[in-house]
């Protein structure tokens, strides 16, 4: 499929959503794959195989987040461009994510020099502050973000419009074995989000409920809702306990005062 | 929406803080190294320091400084920072011996343990769970999908910020005081850490597909590698690849080396057909 110049743009559009999310949307989510694949699926007139794509790829980035070590990877336009590429040449969601990879590493990079940069402008906030001039102040604040998605905007305009027949010609091309080869990253990737996510979350001695929520999925397939509705339960349990809430022979002489504790 | 007082002495309305509120979602906009959210933090208490300061220069500038210093939080518990500090201008402001530097001592102290929880609830609980419902929706090719998730998701964000700012007003440092003294803020903290731990084991389990096409026969007998490997445990590749990557992580090796590493190790098994994706 051949993208027109109105596609090109909106999808252009859909990047800078994406980005936008995380600095003047105040991280709505606009940026996952499940709304960014929509949206371009709407773009390029196939809403289904938009939210398929979508929803594989926010599988596959479920445990990406955009903190920390993590924020080398930026997954809202990677996903995007990935997605918007797979719906152009045909493929599945393993092009989606090979060619978002890169796509999302590159963005990254380009987003660390701006926010580097953007540490220069603060001196001239000071300055500002001293001559109360808020309206000014507040147009940096507004314009940083908007700085960014522009360049954002821009770069995958001249991706998806320019080089489009390019991106067509590699993805089509590739042979049986390269595409088992690029399937088995897409396959192990998703390991890393996760990795990622317990990075954040992971202490010692959480252990424990790590290994239960594994266990117990590994064993009898209940889903994301059911364990964490389980785990809610083990948690308000300790919780309970650790603030002896629970009246019992041993916690009894505390009760009292923890009772007037109770916020 | 009424436009009750909220401080009459400062005549700050609930109008302000509906400012505050919205201006709060655009704290990561001018995000930069060296100041990080601390523009943006200024820009979300503007109005309120604007009038509890409209009599002294100043004094406005000095609190504009105080606010533009550097500030980093995960950003839906940091409206309850806000909350904090507005009621510490007014304090500042009213008594000549208030101490101000302790105002950024409070925003600081609470950077690490308030990103904490909001991290644990916001990525590790809540945008999880939110996904989950979603895909599942997706794989239909429902197109609710994508307003669901996003209904999911932001329904407690948006309550964090409203009430967090009311609660960090009216009574932020009190809470903080009970609840640092009587340690349920790690109690609190390793709670929610109960709950993403799990979720995320799960997902391990369900939401990762690396198998091993690899199969042989010895003597006549067929030997199909995944067989063994689901009797020793049912996701065992899953769960090692996860383990390993995170074992990376915390030894500090780069993110990108891991990533390169994923692929070039990821591609080489895969077309020698070691690895593979799962159905």
């Amino acid at each position: 499929m051949h993208v027109t110049l109105m596609q090109a743009i909106l999808i252009a559009g859909v990047v800078a959503l994406s980005n936008l999310d995380g600095n003047f949307f105040g991280e709505m989510k606009f940026r996952e794959p499940l709304v960014t694949g929509f949206l371009v699926g709407l773009i390029l007139g196939d809403v289904r195989q938009g939210l398929i794509i979508g929803a594989e790829l926010q599988v596959i980035w479920m445990g990406a987040v955009g903190i920390g070590p993590a924020a080398q990877l930026d997954i809202g336009a990677g996903s995007t461009i990935g997605t918007a590429v797979a719906l152009l040449t045909g493929k599945g969601a393993a092009v989606a994510i090979t060619l978002g990879l890169p796509v999302a590493v590159i963005m990254q990079f380009l987003n660390t020099l701006l926010m580097t940069s953007y540490s220069v402008l603060m001196h001239h906030v000071d300055k500002l502050v001293d001559e109360l001039k808020e309206k000014q102040m507040i147009f940096i604040h507004i314009i940083c973000g908007m700085i960014t998605a522009s360049v954002y905007a821009v770069l995958t305009f001249i991706v998806i419009y320019y080089g489009n027949d390019a991106i067509n010609a590699i993805v089509t091309g590739l042979p049986a074995w390269a595409n088992n080869g690029l399937s088995a990253v897409a396959a192990i990737l998703p390991a890393l989000g996760f990795a990622l996510l317990l990075n954040i979350l992971m202490e010692p001695k959480l252990i424990p409920f790590f290994i239960a929520g594994y266990g117990i999925t590994a064993y009898t397939h209940f889903n994301t809702v059911a364990v964490t509705i389980l785990a809610v339960a083990v948690a308000w349990v300790i919780y309970l306990i650790r603030t002896n809430s629970i009246p019992g022979p041993a916690a009894a002489a505390d009760s009292q005062k923890e009772d007037d504790e109770e916020l | 929406m009424s436009n009750q007082i909220i401080s009459a002495e400062n005549n700050i309305t609930r109008k302000d803080f509906w400012k505050t509120f919205w201006r709060s979602f655009t704290l990561l906009n001018s995000f930069n190294f060296e100041r990080m959210e601390g523009l943006g933090y200024l820009y979300a208490i503007m109005p309120e320091l604007k009038k509890i300061y409209k009599d002294d220069e100043e004094k406005l500038k000095a609190a504009y400084h105080r606010h533009l210093e550097a500030f980093n939080m995960t950003i839906a518990p940091a409206p309850f920072v806000m909350g904090i500090s507005i009621a510490m201008e007014e304090q500042a402001k009213d008594d000549p011996d208030f101490d101000t530097s302790s105002i950024n001592a409070v925003k600081v102290s609470l950077m690490g343990p308030l990103s904490g929880i909001g991290d644990t609830f916001f990525w590790g609980i809540f945008r999880v769970i939110a996904c989950s419902i979603g895909v599942s929706f997706a794989k239909q090719g429902n197109v609710l999908a994508p307003f669901i998730m996003l209904f999911l998701f932001n329904t407690p964000a948006f309550l964090t910020r409203w009430y967090g700012l009311n609660l960090g007003y009216r009574s932020g440092s009190k809470i903080l005081d009970e609840f640092q003294k009587s340690g349920k803020m790690q109690l609190f903290t390793y709670c929610a850490g109960i709950v993403g731990v799990m979720a995320v084991g799960c997902m391990v389990a369900s939401q990762i597909n690396i198998v091993s096409p690899l199969a042989f026969s010895i003597a006549g007998q067929k030997i199909i590698i995944q067989d063994y490997l689901d009797q020793i445990m049912p996701k065992l590749l899953p769960l090692l690849v996860t383990v390993g990557v995170y074992a990376a992580i915390k030894k500090h090796i780069n993110v990108t080396k891991i990533i390169a590493s994923i692929v070039v190790i990821g591609f080489i098994l895969g077309v020698f057909g070691i690895v593979g994706m799962g159905a």
